[in-house]
């Protein structure tokens, strides 16, 4: 297990390893930074080189490069060439945003969209599993700018129960957390109906039945402990590209998160800021990652960590 | 005097399409004595794991109880609500399944899985529920059993799992054991482990087994009477050595002569020619009729079971006593 770890581990620094790559020079077939930050008037060019040599642009690519890395081993993202501050302030500021937002979208999508799926497959075939059906669909089909801007609507503008932008406490959470959450909840459904579907079917099910055990604990012990694994593996993946992936509900509801803030130094150019933010996210995914496997030897003994790779 | 423990009553079990009814069992009746083990003989498809199935109430989806009732002493299982299905299930009636590799649950221990059936049938403290199931492991001859107590399923062999769903079924104590092809997804060597096993505890709890099987070989070692299905009905029954020796109907002859003989230099299997006629589409007469060699006249009609010197045979040629035809 300790083994498994620190094996993952060294796996992550490779991750990073390959995304810093990746991220500084793709980065940098955007655009010339310089270009849009003296964009007012007429530069001379010597402004723009005394710019360049400030923000280290002068120096020849591969040692931008070096100098990135360097940086990286000792946490250090460098300092943004907007506010000139350092990177990492500006992302552990946007940082606890970001994480409650994604937290509270994966529990409002488990709270709706297990119950939802464990009864579709159980009354399968029925007038509920219909509504179930029609919920994911929904669910997966509608734009979550939509459902966003329908909820502001609602509950901000109409009802005035709950702000619409903002992050200056819990009530600030509900409505974008409820937005992403239905949304990732339509595919969740699906997922946890198809899975509950494939382990009712099996063998140990008719054991468990034939126990004369209640008809509920035949469906939650039995059935949903199995189901539980794809669901896990979607929960996890779906818990890391909401960490970046959730801009546009950031958008709509103002959200101080690092998607934001990444949207915002990719428009500017903002080199350092951009790299910092998704080595930051990356970091994080590939860490979650690594929780959910481990999380795969608690829910199915027949999985050792030890055992073959799980990626 | 024979005690009857399970009495089935014109059975019928099927899948009712918008008030089309389409019978899988069709009308069978038979009963089960204290202590005897009753063999249910067919190929594929004739009902025979249906029938066991309705004898724990646990029909798949689609598929209904039509009439008939099956009744165990005072108890009518015709009129159970789900409440009273739970009751019976592993406490009266305990089932084994014919995948051993894929009947216990891979995420639950060994024990767990035995202690769950006794704590559903009896107040029992947990630790007494442990000692129980480590009890019954033991009576089903699992090596270090302790340890095993605490395994999951996939570390342990196919025919040790099997022991294990046998010590599950029996952990109630249940009057009536329900086994569904319980050795044929087994080598040969632990089927006969298998068996033998069955057999010891049959004689040391003094309980009845229903065997449903398709292998002859196991109704000769097993049982003590035996039932022939064929498309959802019976179509004989008979004590073990009556039916090898004195074999009555043609279907049972026909399933007799296509077991392999060691001593009979064949170059082909003698078998049966055609299949088991859908649900939807039997034959009005002798649903048999099709793949007879001896079919006749008679046989557009459908023949009841005849009482032929201590068997039933459902069947024309029987009916005047023994069969006047020479086969």
């Amino acid at each position: 297990m300790i083994g498994y770890v620190i094996r993952r581990l060294f796996h992550t620094v490779l991750v990073v390893f390959a995304i810093s790559l990746l991220i500084f020079f793709s980065i940098r077939l955007t655009g010339d930074p310089v270009s849009v930050m003296l964009s007012a008037g007429e530069p001379s060019k010597e402004a723009i080189a005394q710019l360049k040599a400030n923000l280290g642009l002068d120096k020849p690519l591969y040692v931008q490069y070096f100098i990135f890395l360097k940086g990286l081993v000792m946490f250090d993202f460098g300092e943004s060439f907007r506010s000139g501050g350092p990177v990492i302030d500006l992302i552990m500021d946007k940082a606890g945003a970001t994480l409650a937002l994604a937290v509270g979208g994966i529990l409002v999508s488990i709270v709706i969209a297990i119950p939802v799926g464990i009864l579709s497959a159980v009354k399968r075939g029925t007038f509920v599993d219909f509504f179930g059906r029609v919920f994911s669909l929904m669910g997966i089909s509608f734009p979550n700018f939509w459902l966003g801007i329908m909820l502001i609507l609602i509950f901000a503008v109409n009802l005035k129960w709950l702000p619409s932008s903002g992050f200056d406490g819990p009530q600030n959470l509900i409505l974008p957390s409820i937005t992403l959450g239905m949304i990732l909840s339509g595919i969740l459904a699906r997922l946890v109906r198809s899975s509950m579907l494939e382990v009712m079917n099996q063998q140990y099910i008719s054991t468990a039945k034939s126990k004369g055990i209640s008809d509920w604990a035949v469906i939650i012990k039995h059935a949903f402990r199995n189901a539980l694994l794809p669901t896990v593996t979607f929960i996890g993946l779906q818990f890391g590209s909401l960490l970046g992936g959730a801009v546009i509900v950031e958008q709509i509801f103002s959200w101080p998160g690092i998607g934001r803030l990444i949207i915002d130094a990719i428009n500017q150019r903002d080199y350092p800021v951009v790299q910092g933010g998704v080595i930051f996210l990356s970091i994080i995914m590939v860490f979650v990652n690594l929780v959910v496997d481990l999380s795969y030897s608690l829910i199915d003994p027949r999985i050792k960590s030890g055992g073959s790779g799980h990626a | 005097m024979v005690q009857k423990v399970l009495e089935v009553e014109k059975l019928k079990v099927g899948i009712n399409d918008d008030g089309r009814k389409i019978a899988i069992v069709n009308g069978i009746s038979f009963t089960l004595e204290k202590g005897e083990t009753l063999g249910i003989v067919g190929e594929s498809g004739c009902g025979k794991s249906m029938t066991s199935l309705s004898l724990m109430g646990l029909l798949p989806p689609g598929v209904e109880w039509l009439e008939g009732d099956i009744q165990t002493h005072d108890l009518h299982f015709k009129k159970f609500n789900k409440q009273d299905w739970r009751k019976v299930r592993g406490k009266r009636i305990a089932m084994i399944f014919q995948e051993p590799m894929s009947s216990l649950n891979p995420v639950y221990t060994i024990g767990k899985q035995i202690m769950e059936m006794i704590l559903s049938h009896e107040h029992v403290s947990k630790q007494q529920a442990r000692d129980r199931a480590l009890e019954m492991l033991k009576l089903v001859g699992i090596p270090r059993p302790e340890q095993v107590l605490d395994e999951y399923p996939y570390q342990l062999s196919g025919g040790m799992r099997q022991r294990v769903m046998i010590a599950i079924a029996l952990s109630c104590n249940p009057e009536i054991l329900i086994a569904d092809e319980p050795t044929t997804a087994l080598d040969v060597t632990i089927q006969a482990q298998i068996l033998e096993l069955m057999k010891k505890l049959q004689e040391q709890l003094h309980m009845s087994i229903v065997l449903i099987t398709h292998d002859l070989g196991v109704v000769a070692e097993m049982c003590n009477r035996v039932i022939v299905m064929y498309a959802g009905e019976i179509v004989e029954e008979a004590k073990v050595v009556d039916l090898f020796d004195e074999t009555k109907h043609p279907y049972t002859k026909g399933l007799l002569a296509s077991l392999p003989d060691i001593a009979d230099e064949k170059e082909y299997l003698s078998s049966i020619p055609g299949i088991v006629p859908a649900p939807e589409n039997m034959p009005s007469g002798c649903r048999f009729a099709p793949r007879c060699p001896n079919v006749h006249q008679r046989c557009m009609e459908a023949p009841p079971l005849f009482d032929v010197k201590g068997s039933k045979v459902k069947c024309w040629l029987y009916e005047h006593g023994d069969s006047e035809v020479v086969m």
